[in-house]
């Protein structure tokens, strides 16, 4: 039971992390923009929470695949801007490789399910 | 700032500009900025749990567990005192002895003599065949040091013992003559003054001293003025020329060395007399085998340029440490062998503790699994805790090792080598830090296995009792592997003890009881000639003979049992040989006409000397049986004649028995032909130091007690620079003769004890809490008619059944030690290391002792009432 309350944890957490590296493909962001970017381009669908936002920015930083520089928000004020590393970009393209995969298993399983469903 | 602080900061102004973007974004749509404030808050969360997750990703993830797993193990151990107490104190014990016994070993053997670069210091010899290792020849020596290049210096040196007369009061001193490069070849520079110089090597120079910084504290009350300033040793005057450093010590503590050629002018042209040890330091880059081959090839030109005094005389060469370690290395690698069984035994017992441990507790780790710990975590969890108790066994063990090694220290200083360097040190400390962290992993892994291999579903159901039987299994391994090593322990003790009971039942050759000895210094005022000095000590004896109580007393140079050796060559005289060397060697008695009758060693044929015999008549000599009968089969040794150099021509006068010289295993096979010369027919006395130190032997049916006080009267009566010391009666010189034995013996038997111990407490905690378990199992059985005793036989038999399984696998690996015991140790006498009469002993006692530890749990099981034990499911 435990092993898959883990999983589930190591999903949402990969996801995020995907969802992130995505983000900054596009350029430096700071911490709220990059929440706002996720929302924005999900059309509001996913929340990003900001508990584990952070944490996850900072776990990001640990594993070298982004890094953190200071720069300047929209209201002039100093702050932390996140950028890719080449490493994060390599990261990308594995993550996102893995996720086509995941989406593609699950799809296949879900759509015998709605077949059989029909009468 | 480190890392994680930076990366906290940036954290922090992160969400700061969250909280303001986000607030101005609310105020832009027509919230009020206060609730535009609370409603970014509300919607960041919890700021505090960000904080910690953050926090958590920069600290390091296994150190935080690993304080996480020791906070919990402190709170699980105190939580039951009982337990932790009793496995802390056995690691304890366990742990202490080994770090005792580790700290004599790394002093004694393992630790580099304290002298500079002292791998290249070597111990140098000759030999001749059949003698290993033969004192060296001062003209040899002066050969070697001449002719090698191998070596950078080379050194003589020869202990003595004086009498200091002045200044102060009389004392005796010892040290050592040492020749002119002997501090160089060490490598150890003076504390003050100066070194001896090359002139002190030649004859008729100056008679130097320096002294120990120990004598010069307590004698001189550490006065530098006292250099240049003259002592009197045996009447001589020595100036003092240096003090050396404080802690320096080459063999055994002294208060002094001297300059070897004023002290021992005699060895200066005497090729044939080897009286000094030699040590030598190797030149950088060469091994001990060049050195051995250079003074080799000098050895064989010695041999053909001196053929009658050099002939077939080898050389050897030893690392100077493996000379000053000698044969305690055995004992010592064995007692090591021995404390960790000790602590083996100490660690099963740990385990078999945690097991009944883990089964108490296997309701935590099955709710700990479900509730998704992994296996590894729980592993991880355990062995954390068993650290901890080893560690904590640890710390109590080193205070306990300090105690031990202070017992061990007072009680056998004397017989171990190198006691200054010993004592708990760095490389002590991590040893035992090392020890304790292998026996943490060692007795906590196979509960800590066992235990997270956790079957939930039983476990939760059967309320924790769900596997009992495979449980039992491991712990029936522990007591069998416990009782097996405790067996060789007990027998090693067995062996020794049948090896001493063996040497007291030896005949050495004279009887011990009732014998007392000394030795005494005379005024170097009555010593200045030989003449002198004999009368003085025929004078002393006579008043010594005369004191109430005293049968017979005498002067001797060499005490049997003690193991001194003053051994040359003799030959008949018809048979001259061509060499020295190539001579038959006995060892020579110096002694006087009551010597005989003072020890009572049995007269064979002829007589022994008498007071007739002087400097005017016949030189006469006494020889043992075992001489008599090597070189005198063809006819009666008595009335022919032999020659001893030094001494002279002399007839035989009568045959003796053998005497024990080198203890009591002595079995005859290094020198046993002995010769007594009569110390009144000496024109010249061999050494000139002999008079003015001299050992007696009385025999007296009084004890030492009594008798002492009389003869130091005597003694200090006759003049008042003449000391006495040194006093033992022949009885303890027999126990000191069996220290080899002793020491190992004490603790053996010590460790065999707590081993024994450790062992009994095991099974009989097996079969306590096996009883305890089958309380129902008994009740069922008691219900359906079993009798009492059919219950106790069960219960009996299986502890006895794991005993013998013990007490079988403890001979095997007994006899197999047995095998390979000899290979390093020579403690053993009158009997073989696989002894079958011992281990049929052993294996009695601990099968009763199990039986015994069995039986009283058991008892138990009787005063079970089938009704209660039925209802107490």
């Amino acid at each position: 039971m435990s092993t898959r309350d883990d999983d589930r944890v190591e999903i949402l957490q990969g996801t995020l992390d995907m969802l992130i590296l995505r983000t900054l493909l596009l350029g430096s962001r700071h911490g709220h923009a990059i929440a706002k970017s996720i929302e924005y381009n999900s059309r509001d669908v996913l929340q990003v929470d900001q508990g584990s936002l952070y944490p996850a920015l900072h776990r990001l930083i640990r594993r070298g695949w982004i890094a953190s520089e200071d720069g300047t928000s929209e209201n002039n004020r100093r702050a932390k801007f996140y950028r890719l590393t080449a490493k994060g970009r390599r990261q990308l393209t594995v993550e996102t490789g893995r996720w086509e995969k995941l989406s593609e298993a699950i799809a296949r399983i879900l759509k015998p399910a709605e077949q059989e469903g029909r009468p | 700032m480190n890392r994680r602080g930076r990366m906290m900061a940036d954290l922090d102004q992160d969400i700061r500009d969250y909280l303001e973007l986000e607030t101005k974004e609310n105020i832009e749509r027509g919230m009020s900025p206060e609730e535009a404030r609370y409603a970014a808050q509300r919607k960041f969360g919890n700021v505090a749990r960000v904080r910690e997750a953050t926090h958590e990703i920069w600290s390091v993830a296994w150190l935080k567990r690993f304080l996480q797993d020791v906070r919990f193990g402190v709170r699980t151990l105190s939580k039951r005192p009982q337990f932790t107490i009793a496995a802390i104190l056995i690691l304890a014990l366990g742990i202490g002895a080994s770090t005792v016994i580790f700290s004599v070993v790394q002093g004694a053997v393992l630790a580099p003599l304290p002298y500079r670069e002292p791998q290249q210091l070597v111990w140098l010899a000759e030999s001749r065949p059949n003698v290993e290792r033969l004192d060296v020849s001062w003209p040899d020596f002066q050969d070697w040091q001449g002719q090698t290049r191998s070596f950078t210096s080379m050194a003589c040196v020869a202990p003595f013992e004086f009498n200091l007369t002045s200044p102060g009061i009389a004392q005796p001193v010892t040290g050592f003559a040492v020749s002119s490069g002997f501090f160089r070849t060490l490598g150890i520079p003076l504390f003050i003054g100066r070194d001896f110089s090359l002139s002190d090597d030649q004859r008729h120079g100056a008679p130097e001293a320096i002294l120990s910084y120990r004598f010069w504290q307590e004698r001189f009350g550490s006065n530098q003025q006292v250099i240049g300033k003259s002592i009197i040793l045996n009447g001589a005057n020595y100036n003092v020329i240096g003090v050396l450093p404080k802690g320096f010590r080459f063999w055994s503590a002294a208060d002094m060395y001297t300059s070897l050629i004023e002290t021992y002018p005699k060895v200066y042209a005497d090729r044939t007399l080897h009286a000094l040890s030699a040590i030598g330091r190797l030149a950088p880059g060469f091994s001990l085998v060049q050195g051995q081959e250079e003074l080799a090839s000098v050895q064989s030109k010695l041999d053909r340029s001196y053929p009658t005094d050099d002939r077939s005389l080898g050389i050897r060469i030893d690392a100077l440490k493996n000379i000053l370690v000698g044969d305690t290395r055995g004992t010592l690698l064995l007692l090591l062998g021995a404390v960790g069984v000790v602590l083996l035994i100490a660690c099963a017992n740990v385990a078999n503790l945690l097991l009944v441990r883990a089964m108490e507790r296997a309701q935590e780790f099955a709710i700990r699994s479900a509730l998704g710990a992994s296996r590894g975590r729980l592993v991880r969890q355990l062995l954390t805790e068993t650290t901890l108790l080893a560690f904590t066994g640890a710390v109590l063990g080193v205070a306990f090792a300090r105690l031990g090694l202070l017992l061990i220290l007072a009680q056998f200083g004397d017989e171990l080598p190198r006691t200054a360097s010993i004592g708990i040190d760095i490389p002590v400390l991590l040893f035992t830090l090392g020890v304790s962290f292998i026996v943490g992993v060692l007795f906590g892994l196979v509960p800590a296995l066992r235990s997270s291999r956790v079957d939930v579903q039983s476990a939760l159901k059967a309320n924790g009792r769900g596997f009992v039987g495979s449980r039992l299994g491991a712990q029936g391994a522990l007591v069998v592997l416990q009782i097996a090593l405790a067996l060789v322990l007990v027998a090693g003790v067995g062996l020794l003890l049948r090896t001493v009971h063996a040497l007291s039942q030896v005949n050495p050759g004279f009887e011990i009881s009732h014998v007392l000895t000394f030795r005494a210094s005379l005024s170097p005022s009555l010593t200045g000639t030989t003449a002198g000095s004999q009368i003085a000590i025929r004078e002393l004896l006579d008043r010594i003979g005369h004191l109430p109580g005293v049968e017979a007393a005498d002067m001797t140079e060499l005490v049997p049992l003690r193991g001194g050796d003053n051994s040359g060559p003799f030959w008949r005289s018809s048979q001259v040989p061509a060499s020295i060397q190539d001579a038959p060697h006995a060892l020579y008695f110096w002694t006087g006409p009551n010597y005989l009758r003072t020890m009572r060693i049995p007269l064979l044929r002829g007589r022994f000397f008498t007071p007739a015999d002087t400097i005017e008549t016949e030189r006469v000599v006494v020889i043992n049986s075992v001489l008599a009968k090597k070189y005198f089969s063809d006819k009666d040794p008595v009335g022919q004649m032999i020659t001893v150099p030094h001494f002279g021509t002399a007839k035989i006068a009568g045959v003796v028995g053998y005497v024990k010289q080198w203890g009591l295993n002595d079995k005859g096979d290094y020198n046993p032909s002995q010769i007594y010369l009569s110390v009144y027919q000496l024109q010249d006395l061999p050494n000139p130091n002999l008079a003015s130190s001299l050992t007696f032997v009385v025999r007296t049916p009084l004890d030492a007690g009594t008798i002492v006080p009389e003869i130091k009267k005597v003694i200090y009566g006759s003049a008042g620079d003449q000391a006495i010391y040194h006093v033992e009666t022949m009885n303890e010189v027999v126990s000191e003769s069996m220290s080899a034995q002793r020491f190992p013996m004490l603790l053996l038997s010590i460790f065999a004890g707590l081993a024994l111990l450790l062992a009994t407490v095991g099974i009989y905690g097996t079969i306590s809490y096996s009883v305890t378990q089958r309380v129902r199992e008994i009740g069922v059985r008691l219900a359906l008619g079993a009798s009492r005793w059919d219950v106790l036989r069960i219960l009996l038999l299986r502890g006895i059944r794991l005993a013998g399984v013990g007490v079988l696998l403890g001979v095997m690996a007994s006899v197999l030690l047995g095998r390979i015991l000899p290979t390093f140790s020579h403690l053993l006498f009158g009997i073989t290391a696989n002894d079958p009469a011992t281990l049929v002993a052993v294996s009695v006692v601990l099968l009763a002792v199990a039986a015994i530890a069995c039986y009283i749990p058991s008892r138990r099981a009787l005063r079970v009432d089938p009704m209660t034990a039925l209802r107490y499911e």
